[in-house]
């Protein structure tokens, strides 16, 4: 399946520094024969093709300083571990896929337990979230922690793939509250699990892409300005990732652009 | 440690994550959310003295849009099915789903969780159901990931005969 992508963050008409991060890219490990006088090359098969693209959003909490240190701490981390296991992708058979999503479960403790260790202080450490989506053949390994999203457009549908860490969510979950009363609560958005912070439950998941699907990452910024009904018409046009990308930011903006905004686009070929 | 790959399988609405939550995380919300793809949670039991943990792989549940994606069972040791209580076209489609999983899978060992007892004044099976289960050889539990009813039997049975 081909794959087309693009990244965008713009700081936003409020805010004076940009707290958040975007990466994409793809991880090879791969061995290619030009000439051999081996009869069986098949045991060499599972090493021809391993590639894995990922892509992750990170958004430094907000009103504290340093937040911005810690969205780029997680994702630099994020990236040190899975370049570190970089053989988990290939042949990803059943067994090695659930030893593949625990590592990203490690990664993602790593990052956390780094952020403490190097920014920690009598106030705590700054925190982030991290949502990030590794794309091994046709399936997207989820994983999650705080409020940026995962959406993905399915024969013109949008589904969000992550749910928020907030605790107005957590309170729905626990059924103490309505989603009207989680809405009214003045500690209904605030988050209850971040990379970095008091709580960290990264949340795992996994969905199997088709051609014609597209995939977006995308920090709070662009969703408390423009709804899933607009996001799913953008998503829709026939465009580039780069248009959609740039659209998608320009409607964050055009409607108060009150935090920083980054939007990460994938489409499936 | 083992690791053992359960899917949870049924119609939407079933409930199918609502016992993951209460199982997991002893919580429970009458708020419906739709699952997309699939969403893992794990819990570690121990079963005759060994510590065994259950990767509890939750999966979209079967709608007007969407069938269930067999590619999401490759790997599993075991399969709990879900049926709501009240809603009689799950229980009907509980059969072919467990047909398309055996296809895809083989068969596995399988429980079948009647699930939303505490809705009894709306429940629609009856003894002749729980016969067809049983003439069947399908272990079914009743379920309420509300009141927690039989929702550690079920995972329990789940885990301990999980091949």
């Amino acid at each position: 399946m081909n794959l087309e992508s693009f990244g965008q963050t713009d700081t936003g008409k409020v805010r004076s520094n940009n707290e958040d991060q975007f990466v994409i890219g793809t991880l090879r490990k791969s061995l290619e024969l030009h000439y051999t006088s081996l009869d069986d090359q098949s045991p060499l098969g599972n090493l021809n093709s391993s590639e894995a693209m990922f892509f992750v959003v990170a958004d430094g909490v907000g009103g504290r300083p340093d937040g911005e240190l810690a969205s780029g701490a997680a994702v630099q981390s994020m990236l040190q571990y899975i370049a570190q296991t970089a053989g988990c992708f290939n042949n990803l058979d059943v067994t090695r896929e659930n030893e593949f999503l625990e590592r990203l479960e490690s990664g993602v403790q790593r990052a956390h337990q780094q952020i403490q260790r190097e920014f920690g202080g009598p106030g705590g450490a700054p925190s982030t979230t991290l949502t990030m989506a590794t794309l091994v053949g046709q399936r997207a390994y989820l994983i999650h922690v705080g409020d940026s999203r995962a959406y993905y457009l399915h024969s013109g549908r949008l589904r969000q793939l992550t749910r928020d860490q907030t605790m107005g969510n957590y309170m729905v979950d626990a059924g103490a509250w309505t989603e009207e009363q989680a809405a009214r609560a003045k500690v209904g958005g605030n988050l209850t699990s971040t990379v970095g912070g008091a709580e960290m439950a990264p949340e795992v998941g996994l969905v199997d892409l088709e051609p014609g699907d597209t995939l977006l990452l995308c920090s709070d910024g662009l969703t408390k300005h423009v709804d899933d009904a607009r996001i799913a018409t953008f998503l829709g046009r026939p465009d580039s990732a780069e248009s959609i990308c740039k659209a998608l930011v320009s409607a964050a903006l055009e409607a108060g652009g009150t935090d920083n905004v980054t939007v990460v686009v994938a489409r499936m070929q | 440690m083992m690791q053992k790959k359960v899917c949870m399988v049924g119609v939407f609405g079933a409930g199918k994550t609502c016992l993951v939550q209460q199982y997991v995380h002893s919580m429970f919300s009458a708020k419906y959310h739709s699952t997309v793809g699939v969403k893992i949670d794990r819990k570690t039991v121990t079963i005759a003295g060994t510590d065994v943990t259950l990767l509890l792989w939750d999966l979209a549940g079967r709608d007007a849009h969407q069938d269930i994606s067999v590619s999401y069972l490759r790997g599993a040791h075991a399969i709990l099915y879900v049926v709501d209580g009240t809603r009689r076209e799950t229980f009907t489609q509980l059969f072919e789903l467990k047909a398309i999983a055996d296809a895809a899978v083989g068969p596995l060992p399988s429980c079948v969780a009647l699930n939303k007892t505490d809705l009894s004044d709306q429940w629609v099976l009856g003894p002749a159901d729980d016969r067809q289960l049983l003439d069947l050889g399908w272990h079914a539990v009743r379920s309420s990931a509300k009141t927690g009813e039989g929702v550690e039997a079920a995972f329990q049975w789940i885990a301990e005969h999980a091949k």
